[in-house]
Formats: structure tokens, sequence, C-alpha cells
């Protein structure tokens, strides 16, 4: 026993020196994480909006006919869709490359929820409140969108669609029509 | 042992029973979905599935084996008879029959609704009454666990209360609060729904509720795991505890943060303000604390008993250890898994990485190795160690023991690294079948099959463990010597009051309660026009 | 030995420095969290210091409604559905609902099992019939034999044709054995976002308002369906059945339709 009491010291000083460090590396993660929030956007919604999922298809910013992406006036792109069960409306997105595009969506029904396959882009979609995320798209192409939130029986059949597209091309679709989508 | 050795037992096989029953159906549903099935005729299966897999594994499993060793520590820790048998015997029978009142249902998919209940969505009452029942059944124990710790400082005044029950009596506490979420979302809102009496559901307000109970059961889990690490592993390696004080700091730190953070299980839902997901997000950085000094303790702890052996060096105490020992092997392979698990852990704690990986799976990857992995194998190592206490019996297969321990660890590892990578690829979590031939997916179809073949060595794993035990059964009778927990190299002289009870503690426990929770779950249910109709899952006509 | 001192009292320092400790995070991050983050959301527009505190603390501020929103150029359903609507009808509604369908049995055969193309109406959901009756009144579903038949019904008589035709008992098997389902109907096809029919239809699970399908016409089924593909039929809420005929390939609907057709 005698060489462990001689290093009580030195065990005890190790021990605190670790201590100190832990500390110090969460609050390192926590100052990242905040700095990330800051500098990239990369926030929660601002706001906790309510809507009642029984008249989503009566009246309000949520019927079939506004569904879509949106120019606003300063060209900013809000892309409203509803999650049901088992699709979301619209089926198929379509947002423009380096824009602000601002997606704001509810359910219908259940919890439901989607990602954007290749990007952060992550949403809970749960009815009675409406869920809004910014985000920004670079390159164009076209990624799944599938409902990550077991929803029933059907989940696995619930896969939307985004197209991402050149500025100029959406400028034209949607001067063709008020909400594009993608949708044949 | 004094009064308490059948009613350990009792919980122990009931547990490592539905263990054993719900783990081929985890094999089960990885195979459904993966490349080397066809797709399932009937989703609903798959889901039933998934529904049953995660109640006994999650509310009825991890449940049972802390009651069981908590009642274990009881006696041997404080060395006198327990208090309360008889309570202690109804609190299993609400266990058991809870179990039972919820599986049926289940079984007969009339509940398919996951083990996170997901309103709107409502299934058979039942179901969740049997829930219920495994809480109220294990608040009994929590409450056991309080007044055999009290009776022993009034019996003992001014002498520390042993560690390893000042560990349990910390844990019960954390559960006992951390279940209140989920029953007030039971009780209030999902049973009154399912028995018919309303029919419409604030699904925001049960998804908070639910998130004050998902995150900290968590800890209620590890709680057997990291209590084993203090107070079995450095008796059984021949080492000494380095420090008691810092243990029981680390316990107060797990009572007082692991349950006020749910949040940043809804860091993605629309119902919750962006500064409580932010206050929950640097809270959740400090739960990391007690895991980090601990790691610290008990390398010390177990660096004493490899320089006891005669290990010299900067790193040869450690080929100096016992690693024959499957009490030695069990713990280390434990903390790889813990490595690995936590600093996912870590990832999934702020908001900006969260949102790479929520609801895909890698969440599903993350806590299976951490609970199925870290956690779990140290309930087999807590399993083998008290087992001949228990049965009176030595458990001799020392081969199969350390075959069982590897092949847990190799089938976590083969079953999980693939399963957070396809989560990192998008693959979305909960769905019966997926189409992998599409190119989008293709690249998931072979990562998919290799944690098929993980888990096909976890079923292995666990056949072995019964083998063990079943052989167990058969050995002649030994007379096991005295049970000893580990002893610290220096055990508390002048312990400050503050860490031998509680009061302090479980009042911030509240406080930071009211502080986190408080406002979102007022503000929820004061706010009007939130519920939305119920729909019933097990409907067909 | 414990030591004796008082552990709630500021001379103690685990007192002191645990509370002290745990009220500093949490201030600092509400500071940060409530405050500071908020007012450098870009984009987030807040009156004041106080709006922004009540956003973060998740007070509801719907947002507000200056956005135009665009209408479409038809009708669509204008029925709310609740899961639970229409259960339990009474003996007195069944009754009057036989009396209004006595005026249906031309098309839809006397005991709601048509010997023609339209859709049997025996035993199907009292939602589905009640919402289609809506439908067919408001236009926001075409047909040109229906509408002027359902123009003088009220909604009490709707209610009640609904629950008569539920409690009629479903058509027998037609003997020819379906076999196994087709691919389509037993397990969609996902990345087309299609689930598999039963998930809605009721022989896995049944949602509200979507019709009981076997034993239905299959010519009437395939016209259906091709409707909904093309827009043609836009009575469905939130487009989920355009959605799924839209990506059904022709000869998915006809093999759909055939096997529906000739179940149970």
């Amino acid at each position: 026993m005698t060489h462990l009491s001689t290093s009580d010291n030195g065990a005890d000083r190790v021990e605190h020196r670790w201590a100190t460090v832990s500390v110090v590396i969460l609050v390192l993660l926590v100052v990242v994480a905040t700095f990330a929030a800051l500098y990239h956007g990369a926030i929660p919604q601002s706001r906790v909006e309510t809507v009642d999922p029984r008249t989503l298809h009566l009246g309000g910013e949520f019927i079939e006919s506004n569904l879509g992406s949106a120019v606003e006036p300063d060209g900013a792109v809000t892309v409203r869709a509803i999650g049901q069960q088992y699709s979301f409306t619209p089926s198929c997105i379509v947002v423009p490359t380096d824009t602000p595009v601002t997606f704001r969506a509810t359910s219908a029904d259940v919890v439901h929820g989607f990602l954007i396959d290749g990007t952060n882009i992550n949403l809970m979609l749960v009815p009675g409140y409406v869920s809004s995320l910014g985000a920004r798209f670079d390159t164009p192409g076209e990624r799944l969108m599938p409902c990550h939130e077991f929803c029933s029986v059907g989940h696995e059949g619930m896969w939307g669609r985004i197209k991402i597209v050149e500025k100029a091309a959406f400028a034209r679709m949607a001067a063709e029509r008020r909400r594009p989508s993608c949708v044949e | 042992m004094w009064n308490s050795r059948r009613l350990v037992l009792a919980h122990l096989w009931f547990a490592f029973a539905c263990f054993g029953a719900a783990l081929p159906l985890g094999e089960w549903q990885m195979f459904i979905r993966s490349p080397l099935h066809a797709w399932i005729s009937n989703p609903e299966w798959y889901y039933r599935s998934v529904t049953a897999h995660g109640t006994t594994m999650a509310y009825v499993f991890p449940t049972l084996v802390a009651m069981g060793f908590g009642y274990f520590v009881t006696e041997e820790a404080l060395k006198r008879p327990m208090v309360g048998l008889r309570w202690a015997w109804l609190g299993f029978a609400l266990v058991v029959i809870g179990t039972i009142a919820a599986i049926v249902p289940v079984a007969l998919g009339l509940a398919s609704v996951l083990y996170t209940f997901y309103p709107p969505l409502i299934g058979n009452p039942f179901y969740y009454i049997g829930v219920v029942l495994v809480v109220v059944g294990s608040w009994v124990w929590v409450a056991l666990m309080s007044v055999n710790m009290y009776r022993w400082k009034r019996d003992n005044p001014g002498a520390p209360v042993p560690f390893p029950m000042f560990a349990t009596v910390a844990g019960s506490y954390l559960w006992g609060w951390t279940a209140v979420g989920a029953a007030l979302e039971l009780l209030f809102q999902i049973i009154p729904v399912a028995l018919g009496w309303r029919s419409t559901i604030d699904a925001g307000l049960a998804r908070v509720f639910f998130s004050w109970t998902l995150h900290a059961i968590v800890y209620f889990w590890l709680m057997p795991t990291y209590i084993a690490y203090y107070t079995i592993v450095p008796r059984a390696i021949g080492g000494r505890l380095f420090s008691d004080t810092m243990g029981r700091i680390s316990f107060i730190l797990f009572l007082i943060v692991a349950m006020p953070i749910g949040i940043h299980h809804a860091f993605e839902d629309p119902q919750v303000g962006a500064g409580f997901k932010y206050l929950h997000s640097v809270f959740t950085a400090i739960v990391a604390l007690p895991t980090l000094l601990t790691v610290f303790t008990i390398c010390a702890s177990v660096e004493i008993a490899g320089r006891l052996r005669g290990g010299k060096g900067v790193l040869g105490w450690l080929t100096a250890l016992p690693w024959r020992n499957p009490v030695m092997l069990g713990a280390a392979l434990s903390f790889v898994m813990l490595g690995f698990g936590g600093a996912g852990g870590l990832i999934n704690m702020s908001y900006q990485l969260n949102a790479t990986v929520h609801n895909t799976q890698w969440i599903t990857g993350h806590f299976h190795l951490i609970f199925g992995g870290a956690i779990v194998i140290m309930y087999f190592v807590i399993a083998y160690d008290i087992w001949p206490h228990l049965t009176g019996r030595a458990l001799e297969s020392f081969g199969l023991i350390r075959a069982q321990l590897w092949t847990w660890f190799v089938g976590m590892i083969v079953l999980t690294f693939p399963w957070h990578w396809v989560g990192i690829l998008g693959m979305p979590r909960r769905m019966a079948f997926y189409d992998y031939t599409d190119p989008a997916i293709a690249t998931q179809a072979a990562w998919v099959t290799m944690s098929v073949v993980g888990g096909a060595i976890l079923v292995l794993s666990g056949v072995l463990f019964f083998i063990v035990l079943v052989r167990g059964q058969t050995a002649p009778r030994t007379e096991p010597a005295t049970y000893r927990f580990s002893v610290a190299v220096r055990p508390p002289r002048a312990l400050p009051a503050a860490l031998n009870g509680f009061g302090l503690w479980l009042g911030l426990m509240v406080a930071l309660t009211i502080v986190n929770y408080g406002f979102p779950i007022a503000h929820s249910l004061a706010t009007p026009g939130t519920a939305v109709p119920a729909i019933k899952v097990g409907e067909r006509w | 030995m414990v030591t004796r001192e008082r552990i709630a009292s500021l001379r103690n320092p685990w007192f002191t420095a645990s509370v002290g400790i745990t009220v500093a995070i949490a201030l600092v991050a509400a500071v940060v969290g409530f405050i500071w983050l908020p007012l450098q959301h870009p984009g987030e527009r807040f009156t004041d210091v106080w709006d922004a505190i009540c956003s973060a603390a998740g007070l509801v501020r719907n947002a507000p409604s200056g956005a135009q929103i665009v209408r479409a150029d038809y009708l669509t359903t204008s029925v709310e559905i609740d899961p639970q609507m229409l259960q339990g009808a009474s003996a007195e509604s069944i009754g009057r609902g036989a009396t209004l369908a006595l005026r249906c049995t031309m098309c839809h055969g006397a005991r709601g099992l048509s010997q023609a193309d339209t859709p049997n109406l025996a035993g199907q959901y009292p939602v589905t019939i009640y919402k289609e009756l809506v439908d067919f009144k408001t236009g926001a579903r075409a047909s040109a034999v229906m509408a002027p038949l359902v123009a003088d019904l009220s909604d009490a008589d709707m209610r009640d044709l609904a629950a008569y035709y539920a409690y009629l008992p479903r058509v027998a098997s037609s003997g020819s054995a379906a076999g196994e389902p087709p691919l389509i109907v037993a397990s969609g096809a996902p990345l087309r976002g299609i689930a598999p029919c039963g998930a809605c239809h009721g022989e896995v699970e049944s949602k509200a308002s979507a019709a009981w399908l076997e034993g239905q016409p299959a010519i009437y089924l395939r016209t259906q369906l091709g409707a909904f593909a093309t827009g043609a039929r836009h009575n469905d809420i939130g487009e989920q059945m355009r959605n799924v005929a839209r990506r059904m390939t022709a000869a998915e609907i006809a093999v759909a339709s055939e096997y529906y057709t000739s179940r149970p």
C-alpha cells in the first residue's frame, strides 16, 4: 500500500486536472455550437405557430392550391407543404439555387417529419403546429425527401422528392405558375 | 444474503426471459428490412415487432435489472435484512402483470404505436395501462430504496452511507422523478383517449411530456452499469476504488442534470421555443461531465489493480491486468463501446449536428451501441458476479462466459457501426422495407446487410448467456464467501454531509425541472386549440 | 465519519457552490438562448427585446397573414373529416336512410350491390359515403349523373344514407380466387411515394374517408384512378390520392383494379 499513499497527491492532481479538462472540453462544445448558430444561421425556428389540421384544406395558407414554392417580393422563396398519411403534398418540390428558401409545413393528421437527403435539412411535422426552417441550396440536382417519423403502417411508402434547379430556370417556372412544383 | 435472495432472482430471471424473447425479434426486424429479404407482405407485422421489442427492451428489461440489483445492494451493502419485502413482491407483481397486459394487445396487432407512443396515434388502452403498471411497480422499488437507506442512517448516525447504496438510491430517485413525464402523458392524455373518454389530444404537449422521461430513462438504464463499474469491477480484479468522493459526486451530477435536458429530443419539433432548446442543449453538455469523471475514476481504479499485480511503467499495468477475469473483460469491452457511443451522444446534443442525424438510422445505431452495448454487457457481468450468491451454485463455464462477452461485443460493433454510417447516408428510421434497387439507396444495401450479420452474432451471444445461467442451475452447491463491494483507496474519513444525503440534490433537480420544463408545459396547457383528432391504430374493417 | 454541518446554509461550500454554479449556468444559457441568439437571427424581425424573448420561450406567434393565398380554379372538398364521425348510427337513422336509398337502387342495386359499373355501396364505410355525397352536391366531385340526384339531399339525409349503406352486408365472394395481391397493392412503390393500398383502404388499417375497395367493379376503379391521375377528380383531401395515382403506371392501375374486383 505504501506506493499508493505516497502518490496520493500526484494522483489527486491528475484527477483535478482531468476534471478541469473535461469542463473545458464541454464548454468548448457549447461555444462551438453557439457560434455555429450565429454564423451559419443554424438555429431552430424562432416562433411557435399553431394551426388546425382539420381545416388545412378548407382555408388558410395550406390549401392545396397554395402549396408549393412561392416567390416573395424580395426574391426569397417560401415552400409550403403538408405531410399526411402517406404522402407529402406537393410530392415533388422545386427550389432554386442561391436563394434564401424557407420551408413552412405542417401535418394533416399524425406526426410526420422529413429530411432532405445529403443535407442537414431536417424537420418534424406535428399536427396543430407549423414547422419552419430556413435553407439555401448551392448545387442543382434531385434529392429524396423521406418521411422519417413513424406515422403508422404506410410510413415505408412515404417518400417525397425535391428538385433544385438553377435560379434562371426556376424564374421561368415561377412565371408560368404561381406555385411551382415538379409534380407531373 | 438475508431475505431478498428469491426476490432478486425472480426479478433477474424475468428480466432475462423478456430480454431473451425480445432479442430474436430485433434480429428478425433487421433481417426483414434488409436486402436479404423480400418486402414483407404486411408491413404492420414489422411495426408490431418494433413495438414489442422496444417496449420490452426499454421499459421491462432494464427496469427489472435495476430493481433486482437494487434489492441485492440493499442487503449486501447495508449488511442487514431488507425492510419492506412484501411491498417489494407487490412491486414485482405489478411489473409482471403490467408487462403481460401491455404485450398481449401488441401481439394481437392492436397497439402498433412503437414504444415512444406517438400520439395522436392511439392503440388499445391495455397497452398503456400495462406500461403504467410497470412504472408503478418500479416506484414501489424507488420508495423501498429510500426507506431502507434512511432507516440505516437513523440506525447508524454519523456514519457514511455505503457507497453502493448511495449510488443505488441516487439512481432510484432519478427514475422516480423522470418517470413522471411519461406518466403524465399516459394518465392525463393518452389513456383517456384510448378509453374513448376524449377524442382529441395535444400531440405537441405529449411529446414534451415524453421528452421529460426519454432522456433520463437512459441514465436510469445506465445506473446499474455505473454502479458495477465503481463497486464491483475494482474488487473483482483485485484493486481499489480510486475515489469514493468523486463517485458520489458523479452520481449526484447524474441525479441533477440527467433529467431536465429532454428537449434535445425535440430539437426539430415546432411546439417548443428556440430558447428552451438552447437551454436544454447547454445542460445536456453538462451531463457528459459525470461520465468523463467516471472514466477517470474507473481507469485509475483499474490501474491500481494492475500495479498491485506488478505492472510497471506508463502502460505496463495494462498487460498485468487479469484479462481472463470476465469482470475485467466485460468492463473493458463496455468502456470501448461507451467511448464510441458517448462520442455519438455528444454529436446528438447540439442542434446543429443533430439536424444531420435526427430520425435517421444513426440514432438507432447510437442507442443500440450505448445501451445494448456498453450498458447491457455490464448487466451480464453483474449477473455473472452475483449469481453464485443468489443461487448458492458456482458458475463454472468461464470459457463460455468470456466467449459470450466477446460475441456480444463483436456482434454489437458489427451491428451498430454500419448502422451509424447508413444514418449519415440519410436512411430514415422505422420503415418496414426499403427499395435498394434505386441508385440513391443502393449504397446503403451492403451496410445494412453487415448489420444483419452483427445481429445474428448477438442472438448467438444471447443463447450463450442462457446456457451459462442454465448450466449454473445444475452445478454443485457451494458456500459462497460473503459478498464484498469494492473498497476505496481512502475510505471516507470526514465525508461532507452533502455527499451523504439527497435533500439538496433533489431540490436542485426539481428546481431545474421547473426552470427547464415549467414554462413549456404550462404554456402548452394554457394555449387553446392545439388538441388534434386521435387516430386509432389496429382498426380494420 | 460524516461531518455535521447544515446542508442548506450559505456557510456550506457544497450548497453555495452547487446552487451558485447551477444558477450561473442557467442564467448565462438563458441570456444567450432567449435574448442574444434570437436577436442575431437573420431575417427575423422582432418588435423589441421582449418580443424576441417571448418568441424564444415558445409563446404562440402566428405569422401575419399578409402573404397572398393562391386559390384553386376548381372546387375542392368542403368536408372536415373527424376520425370519430358517423360512428354508432341509430336504428332510426338507418331506417330513414333505407327510405332515401329507394331512389338509388336503379344504379346501385336493391341491396347496395350494383349490377352495372357503378360502385357497390353495401358495407361501405359511412364516412366515405357521406363525403362523396357532399362532394357531389357541392361540385367538388363532378358527375353529371350524381349531381341532380343529390341536389335536394340535406346534411342529415346524407348521414342517414351513409348509416344505411354501412349497415348493409358487403358483397360476398365472387368465387374466383384473387390469389396473391400484386406488388403494387401489397407493397406499393416506396420511392414513387406509393404506400400499400391496404394501409389506408382497410386491409391493414383504415383511414377515415378512404373507401373499402374489395368487390368494386374493375372498370370503376380504373376510371377513378385514371381521373385522380389526370386531376379530373380532385376531391381527395390534400391531393393524397392524386399523389398516388399520378405515379402509378397504366399497367399497375389495371392489375390493382382486377385484384380488388375479385376480392374477397
